[in-house]
């Protein structure tokens, strides 16, 4: 389905969406339909000059560049409660299950990059075991996203990783701005659906509209980009120079903080605690938090002994687990050159280099 | 003034005839105009050294990262490490070294004076640039010169200079090995604590609201800590690295042990955490401002240290990285001390 929204009617559409009669999530059926009628509708913010995902309040603003962090958040919030516990002496240990909400979150403005990054989140949480949690979430998920007219960011690399500015995997619609107007297309049925909940607000695009979408395309993939130079080579480049001291040394900087992996599209490792709130009787919550693999006791061992003790293991570790590890697992590089870990890096370690260095490493 | 060539002359003199070990200065970064940390141990590589408006980092955090790669390799080096230290950082190496973190002979100190000037607030620069995208930063006079691929934009120093820098009451670096650039102290462009007091003239229930909403939007990448070179503790009250775990250690023990801090970025959990590092920070911050330089989502961590800065200097007279005979906030007892939270 293709259609052409003008943008004064994108708030119309926001409406139509959060006051849709029935429910069209992904794998909904008749009973969850009658809980969950409405879409949630999410939109870009300039909150405390940041891009941020905001309650849409029946505006969809559309002109953010990229957003600080990625969408990942929706499938899988940085804290997510698995159940609670309760133990009065003598009795049976009290568990209950917290499961997520049944509510559907339509995310819009979601970059090609950050689309990317869903795909691969849903491999990590589907593939051979399901997560019930990320994937009760995801089911209710939409992403609506808006195609890269020219790179949103200066350390942008999508092109390098597979991608594209005007990609549309992961998303359930692609957007892409034509001045005035929108080009908009549904790319699954629940895209379509949420197309046709605006019902007239959208009119057929005509051949001028197609005729500037694909100049618009052809344009946006042109413009230059960031570059690495073999990412086809680079699992095998990586698996060859694990020893390499070239991570020593480009990790010397590294001050091993968080933001790299908290900001990425597809960085998934987590941490699992129990959060106790009362000691008698004892109660509390089993609580999955985002980890990070550049925190120093990240794989720490209770001996005392860490496998990936300094900065340099443990840039390692991120950037082989982008483009190595995963690609050996999944076929795929997990990087979708969004940028975000080079830009906001306080030190300025970049993985574009960094893949790079270590690609053209010989020896 | 600054001749950048000056520096990177004594950076090779000094790894040639063994004087220093070790250079950390700026090089040019590999995204757009940024300067990084440069570790420089070749003689021929110390023409890469740039000093301009974007070397914000506090270099001396890398004399901790040094010491601690050091003692944990096992290795003693000889000759001290030579570090290019703003105003702010040379006082962060003052308080590491009242301190005792590391002797006074093992940092060889190239002052760099921040003439009155000092780095840029990126935040306050994209909007003045209308999407383009610098590729370098100079600067020049009162002015910072940024280049674009439309050409030089030349912008006023005051404009888009970090809040840090526009407070700073000592942009020299009294101590020092070497000094390059003139002494310009008292050029300070605002008040010292003005963005604190801009702040604080809000009422408690505006004050209230804002920083509940820095704390929401805190993730705890604990990039603050982690830029910070007065957090060097091996032990974060975050962490809980050295709990001790034996083959005798229970399942309740590990279970029940002390956890000040949950790793749930929770408001209550983000308070407990920024407010504990204030309060280690008090009397030690020199107001390099690199927390919130980090920080990416705009926390304003920098009001924090202020507000415990003022305090200090308020009720003891403090001056935070003053001299490495001067005394320690919290271990020095005066008789002029104000006791009357003690009577």
């Amino acid at each position: 389905m293709e259609k052409i929204l003008d943008k004064k009617q994108i708030d119309g559409w926001v409406a139509a969406l959060t006051e849709h009669p029935q429910g069209v999530g992904r794998g909904c059926n008749a009973a969850e339909a009658a809980t969950t009628t409405l879409w949630e509708v999410h939109t870009p913010a300039l909150d405390e000059g940041i891009w941020t995902y905001q309650p849409a309040n029946g505006t969809a603003r559309l002109d953010h560049p990229n957003t600080k962090q990625s969408p990942k958040e929706f499938a899988f919030p940085q804290r997510e409660i698995f159940f609670s516990f309760e133990q009065i002496k003598g009795e049976a240990p009290r568990l209950t299950q917290i499961v997520p909400k049944e509510q559907r979150h339509a995310v819009f403005g979601v970059r090609p990059c950050d689309g990317r990054g869903v795909p691969r989140m849903d491999k990590v949480f589907t593939d051979h075991i399901e997560d019930k949690y990320y994937t009760s979430r995801r089911k209710n998920i939409a992403y609506v996203g808006l195609a890269c007219n020219k790179p949103p960011s200066p350390n942008c690399f999508c092109l390098s990783v597979g991608g594209s500015p005007v990609s549309s995997d992961g998303l359930d619609v692609q957007m892409t701005d034509l001045g005035d107007r929108y080009f908009v297309k549904a790319i699954t049925e629940t895209g379509k659906a949420m197309m046709a909940a605006g019902g007239k607000l959208f009119a057929d695009p005509s051949a001028a509209d197609q005729k500037l979408l694909k100049k618009t395309h052809d344009d946006a993939v042109a413009y230059p980009q960031r570059k690495i130079n073999d990412p086809d080579g680079a699992p095998a480049k990586l698996r060859a120079n694990f020893d390499s001291p070239l991570w020593q040394e480009m990790a010397q900087a590294c001050i091993g903080c968080g933001i790299c992996t908290f900001l990425c599209p597809t960085c998934h490792c987590f941490d699992i605690n129990d959060e106790v709130h009362n000691k008698a009787p004892l109660s509390g919550q089993r609580v999955r938090t985002w980890d990070n693999c550049q925190f120093p006791d990240f794989t720490m061992h209770s001996s005392g002994h860490n496998p990936r003790e300094g900065t340099g293991a443990r840039l390692r570790q991120r950037v082989n687990h982008k483009f190595q590890y995963f690609h050996e697992n999944f076929g795929m590089h997990q990087c979708t050159g969004c940028g975000r870990c080079v830009s906001e890096c306080p030190v300025g370690i970049d993985i574009v280099t960094v893949v790079n260095k270590v690609t053209e490493h010989v020896g | 003034m600054i001749n950048i060539q000056d520096i990177r002359d004594t950076a090779r003199d000094m790894l040639a005839k063994g004087e220093a070990r070790m250079v950390i200065g700026y090089r040019r970064g590999t995204r757009g105009m940024l300067a990084e940390p440069a570790f420089i141990t070749d003689p021929a590589q110390a023409d890469d050294l740039v000093w301009d408006p974007t070397c914000f980092n506090n270099l001396s955090l890398y004399l901790v990262h040094d010491k601690k790669f050091l003692a944990h390799m096992r290795e003693n080096p000889k000759g001290p490490v030579a570090v290019v230290a703003k105003g702010c950082d040379a006082r962060s190496i003052v308080v590491l070294l009242q301190e005792h973190y590391f002797k006074r002979e093992d940092v060889y100190i190239l002052g760099v004076s921040c003439e009155g000037a000092g780095v840029v607030d990126e935040r306050k620069l994209a909007p003045l640039l209308n999407g383009e995208r610098p590729s370098a930063a100079a600067f020049d006079g009162d002015d910072f010169v940024f280049t674009t691929a439309a050409g030089e934009k030349r912008l006023a120093a005051r404009e888009v200079m970090a809040d840090r820098c526009l407070e700073c009451r000592a942009p020299y670096p009294k101590e020092h090995n070497l000094v390059f650039g003139e002494d310009k102290t008292g050029r300070q462009l605002e008040a010292p604590f003005a963005a604190l007091e801009r702040f604080e003239a809000q009422d408690a229930g505006q004050r209230w609201d804002a920083w509940s909403q820095h704390f929401d939007r805190c993730m705890r990448c604990f990039a603050c800590r982690s830029v910070c070179p007065m957090c060097y503790c091996d032990e974060c009250v975050v962490d809980s690295i050295t709990f001790p775990v034996t083959a005798g250690t229970t399942a309740e023990e590990k279970a029940t042990r002390i956890k000040w801090i949950e790793r749930s970025a929770t408001r209550s959990e983000n308070i407990t955490y920024l407010m504990t590092r204030a309060m280690h920070l008090a009397g030690r911050c020199t107001d390099c401002g690199e927390c919130e330089r980090a920080c990416p989502v705009n926390v304003p961590i920098r009001m924090l240290n202020n507000k415990m800065e003022r305090e200090a200097r308020e009720k003891f007279g403090f001056e935070p990285g003053a001299s490495i005979g001067g005394p320690s906030l919290v271990a020095t007892f005066l008789d002029s001390d104000p006791g009357q939270f003690i009577r």
